[in-house]
C-alpha cells in the first residue's frame, strides 16, 4: 500500500501532512481528479436528455458508472440512483417510504444525524412511531435489542453497518432477515462501511444502502442509493422537477418508471465520473486488502492513543481504522488544534452524532482519528509521538 | 481591521463577542480562546514542551492580562484622540510636541514634516531687535497653543542673551481648533499699535486658559492689566482693524507650509515645537567644531 501515496496530489503537495480525517472525507487520487476533469474536457453534455453525440456519450458513460457503483455493493444499476451524498440517499428512503399501512421504524442510538434527524422529524409530525434501541455498549447485542422491538407494525429498520464515532461494525444480514420475516425493510447507512469492507446488498439481506463518494476517494457532492428495482416503486421522490416524469399534463403527472424519477434536475456528472474512477481504484486494490490494512492501522492507533494517556471509546475489536478518544481535562477541539500545529489533521467535536457521543460517555465530544488506505504505520507512529507530547500537558 | 476582510470577519466577530463576555464576567463560549490557546501551545510544543505546559495551564491568567492591557491601550488611545481634538496633539498640553494643524482641525494643514517648510520671504510681524542683525528668528505661533506658550521662556532668554545680534519676528498664526486664538491674535496686533504687544503677549501666555475659556472679555481685561490705552485698543479691536494684517500672516504661514505651532525659521533652518535654549543655540551657531556638533546632535536627539 505504501506506493499509493504518490497517487494523491495533496500528499505530494503537503509532504508533512498526516491526514487522519478520512471518516469526514477522504483524499482524492489522481485518477479520480482526472476523471472529474475529463467530463468537462471530453464530454460536457447532459445525460438522458440531449440526443446529440456528446449527449449520447455522456449518457453511456453515466450508465456504465451506475453499473459499476451498483456492482460494488452487489446491486443492480436499475435500483441505483444518484444523490448528493449519503444523507440525501437516507432521506430519500426515510421521507419517501410509504407508512400508510404500518408506521413503526426502528433505529439505534449510535446513528449519524443523517438517520436520526429525518426520523425524529417524522416522529414529531406524527407520521411514524420511532423506536430507538440501545447500541452504545461494546457488549450490546443489537440483533437481540431489535428483536425485542420488532413486530408486524414495523415498516423500516434504519441503521449503519459501521458507525462514525467508534468505528464499530455491525453485521446486518441477520437483522435484514429478521426485518423480512416481519415484512419490514432494512435501510443501511453505509457511509462508513462501504468504503472500508465488502458490503453486499443481496447477501446481507439489505433493502436499501446509502453511501457517499467523497468518503471513498470520490468527489464531494455525489452519493448513491442502491436497492432492488422493485423497492424503488414504493418510494416517493424527495425532490421533483426536470427529468422525473414520463409525461405531464396540468391535471396529471405520469412519473418515470425507472430511477430517473428520483434524479430531478441536471446531475453532478463530473462528480459521477470521479465516483466511477474511485470505485475502479478501490476495486483494483481490492476491498479485502484495504480492510486488512485498516485493521493493522487501527491496532497501532489504539496502542498509540492509550500510550499517550487518552481514553479510547468503543470496542477495541472494531475493525475500521477509526478511533475516538479524549484526554482527561482537555477539550477535544484543543487537542485537535494542537495536533494540527504538529501537522496532523483530524476531527474533534460530535461528528454529527451527538446522541451517540453522549451515549458512549463523551459528553463534550471527542477527538477522532480515522485512517485510510493512503496512511501507513509511519504516519501512525508520528501521530503517536505528537500525541504523547500533548498527553504530557494534561498529566 | 479584520472586520473589513471577509476572511477575518468571523474571527473579529468571535473576538468582540469573547471580549464582551469576558468583560461581563461570562464564559467565552465562541471557541476563540481555545483556538488561540491551542495554536500557541501547539507551536510551542515543538520547541519547549515545558513552556507549552505552563501556558496551557495558565492560559486564563494570561488572557486576563491581555484583556487588561487591551482595555488600557483602548483608554490610552481614547485619551490621545481627546487630546488631539483639544490640543491638536495626542500627548496633551504638557507633552513636548507642537500644536498640529491638519484637515480635522482646519483647512490649512497639508504638510507634516520639517522638510516641507519654506522660510517666509518677508520679515513683517511683531518684531524685536535690529532688522540688520545677523540672526533672524521668525516664529509662527498661536497665543492659545500650549506649545507656543511653552516656547516663550526660551525665546525670551535667547533675546536676552543674544541682545542686538538677534532680530525676532512673531507672526500670529491662530489655530482654528484653539478657542480664543483669533481673538488673542487680533488683540496683540492692536496692542502692537501702542507698542504694547510684548506686555499683552506676556499676559496672554500667563493666563492662556482663561483666554481660551472666556474669550474677548478675558483678553480685554488682560489688555487693561498690561497698561494699554483701552479706548484706542477697543476702537482697534471692535472695528477689526487688524483683520487684514492677521489674514496676511496666516497666508504667509500657509505659504511657508507651517503645519504646527510654534514653528521657527532661524535664518535658513527650522525648528518645530518648543525646544531647549541649547537646541536653539545649536541651530543658531552654524560654525561649530566637531565636538560641539556631536553634542548638538545628541542634544537634539535627546530633546525629542
Amino acid at each position: 500500500m505504501n506506493d499509493l501515496r504518490s497517487d494523491f496530489p495533496i500528499l505530494k503537495n503537503n509532504p508533512d501532512l498526516i491526514y487522519l480525517d478520512s471518516a469526514c472525507t477522504t483524499l482524492k487520487p489522481r485518477p479520480v481528479i482526472d476523471a472529474a476533469i475529463e467530463y468537462y474536457e471530453r464530454y460536457g453534455a447532459c445525460a438522458n436528455r440531449s440526443s446529440h453525440r456528446k449527449g449520447r456519450e455522456t449518457t453511456e458513460k453515466i450508465d456504465q458508472i451506475r453499473e459499476r457503483v451498483a456492482g460494488f455493493v452487489g446491486g443492480d444499476s436499475e435500483g441505483t440512483l444518484w444523490t448528493k451524498n449519503a444523507t440525501e440517499a437516507i432521506n430519500t428512503v426515510i421521507s419517501g417510504f410509504d407508512y400508510s399501512k404500518k408506521n413503526k421504524v426502528i433505529t439505534t442510538n449510535m446513528e449519524h444525524h443523517a438517520v436520526l434527524l429525518p426520523l425524529m422529524r417524522l416522529r414529531d409530525r406524527g407520521k411514524i412511531k420511532l423506536e430507538v434501541v440501545e447500541n452504545s455498549h461494546p457488549d450490546s447485542n443489537l440483533e437481540e435489542e431489535i428483536r425485542k422491538k420488532i413486530d408486524k407494525e414495523t415498516a423500516l429498520i434504519v441503521l449503519n453497518n459501521a458507525n462514525n464515532t467508534t468505528g464499530k461494525r455491525q453485521k446486518v444480514d441477520e437483522i435484514g432477515k429478521m426485518a423480512h420475516e416481519f415484512g419490514a425493510k432494512l435501510c443501511v447507512d453505509g457511509a462508513q462501511g462501504v468504503p472500508h469492507f465488502k458490503c453486499d446488498l443481496k447477501k446481507e439481506n439489505i433493502d436499501f444502502i446509502a453511501f457517499s463518494a467523497h468518503k471513498m476517494l470520490g468527489p464531494t457532492g455525489v452519493g448513491a442509493l442502491v436497492c432492488r428495482k422493485e423497492d424503488l416503486s414504493g418510494l416517493r421522490p424527495l425532490v421533483v422537477g426536470g427529468g422525473n416524469v414520463k409525461k405531464v399534463e396540468l391535471n396529471k403527472i405520469e412519473w418515470a418508471a425507472d430511477q430517473s424519477r428520483f434524479e430531478a434536475g441536471t446531475q453532478n456528472y463530473s462528480g459521477i465520473f470521479g465516483f466511477g474512477a474511485a470505485i475502479e481504484y478501490l476495486t483494483k486494490i481490492g476491498i479485502q486488502k484495504i480492510e486488512e490494512h485498516e485493521k493493522d492501522l487501527r491496532k497501532k492507533m489504539v496502542n498509540c492513543i492509550q500510550n499517550a494517556g487518552a481514553q479510547v471509546y468503543g470496542d477495541e475489536s472494531s475493525a475500521s481504522a477509526l478511533v475516538s478518544f479524549n484526554f482527561k481535562g482537555a477539550k477535544p477541539h484543543e487537542v485537535a488544534l494542537m495536533l494540527d500545529q504538529q501537522g496532523i489533521a483530524l476531527r474533534s467535536g460530535f461528528f454529527c452524532a451527538q446522541i451517540a457521543l453522549e451515549a458512549i460517555g463523551a459528553k463534550e465530544g471527542a477527538v477522532r482519528a480515522s485512517a485510510y488506505l493512503y496512511n501507513d504505520q509511519e504516519d501512525i507512529k508520528k501521530f503517536g509521538e505528537k500525541l504523547e507530547k500533548i498527553g504530557k500537558l494534561y498529566s | 481591521m479584520s472586520i473589513f476582510s471577509a476572511k477575518y470577519r468571523p474571527l473579529a466577530k468571535k473576538g468582540f463577542e469573547c471580549v464582551f463576555k469576558t468583560l461581563t464576567l461570562k464564559p467565552c463560549d465562541t471557541g476563540l480562546d481555545d483556538q488561540i490557546k491551542s495554536e500557541i501551545v501547539g507551536k510551542l510544543l515543538k520547541y519547549s514542551p515545558a513552556l507549552a505546559k505552563i501556558i496551557n495551564k495558565q492560559f486564563a491568567l494570561l488572557s486576563w492580562i491581555f484583556v487588561l492591557l487591551t482595555i488600557g491601550s483602548l483608554a490610552y488611545s481614547g485619551l490621545g484622540i481627546y487630546n488631539f481634538y483639544l490640543y491638536g496633539n495626542c500627548e496633551g498640553p504638557n507633552a513636548t510636541g507642537a500644536c498640529i494643524l491638519n484637515d480635522i482641525t482646519g483647512d490649512y494643514g497639508r504638510f507634516s514634516e520639517p522638510k516641507d517648510l519654506i522660510a517666509p520671504t518677508t520679515l513683517d510681524g511683531i518684531a524685536v531687535g535690529d532688522p540688520n542683525a545677523e540672526i533672524k528668528i521668525v516664529e509662527f505661533g498661536c497665543f492659545t497653543c500650549p506649545y507656543t506658550k511653552k516656547a516663550e521662556p526660551t525665546i525670551q532668554q535667547l533675546i536676552r542673551e543674544y541682545n542686538d545680534s538677534i532680530y525676532y519676528v512673531f507672526k500670529p498664526f491662530p489655530l482654528p481648533n484653539h478657542n480664543g486664538s483669533f481673538d488673542a491674535a487680533r488683540a496683540v496686533l492692536c496692542a502692537d499699535e501702542q507698542n504694547k504687544s510684548w506686555e499683552l503677549r506676556t499676559e496672554i501666555f500667563r493666563h492662556q486658559e482663561i483666554c481660551s475659556t472666556d474669550g474677548v472679555l478675558a483678553i480685554k481685561n488682560l489688555a487693561k492689566n498690561a497698561g494699554i490705552n483701552m479706548s484706542n485698543f477697543n476702537r482697534c479691536y471692535d472695528q477689526n482693524k487688524t483683520d487684514a494684517a492677521l489674514s496676511r500672516y496666516i497666508q504667509q504661514g500657509k505659504d511657508s507650509h507651517v503645519y504646527a505651532t510654534p514653528t521657527f525659521f532661524i535664518n535658513n533652518k527650522t525648528i518645530v515645537g518648543p525646544k531647549t535654549v541649547e537646541q536653539f543655540k545649536c541651530v543658531i551657531n552654524e560654525n561649530q567644531n566637531l565636538f560641539e556638533q556631536i553634542g548638538c546632535s545628541l542634544g537634539q536627539w535627546w530633546g525629542k
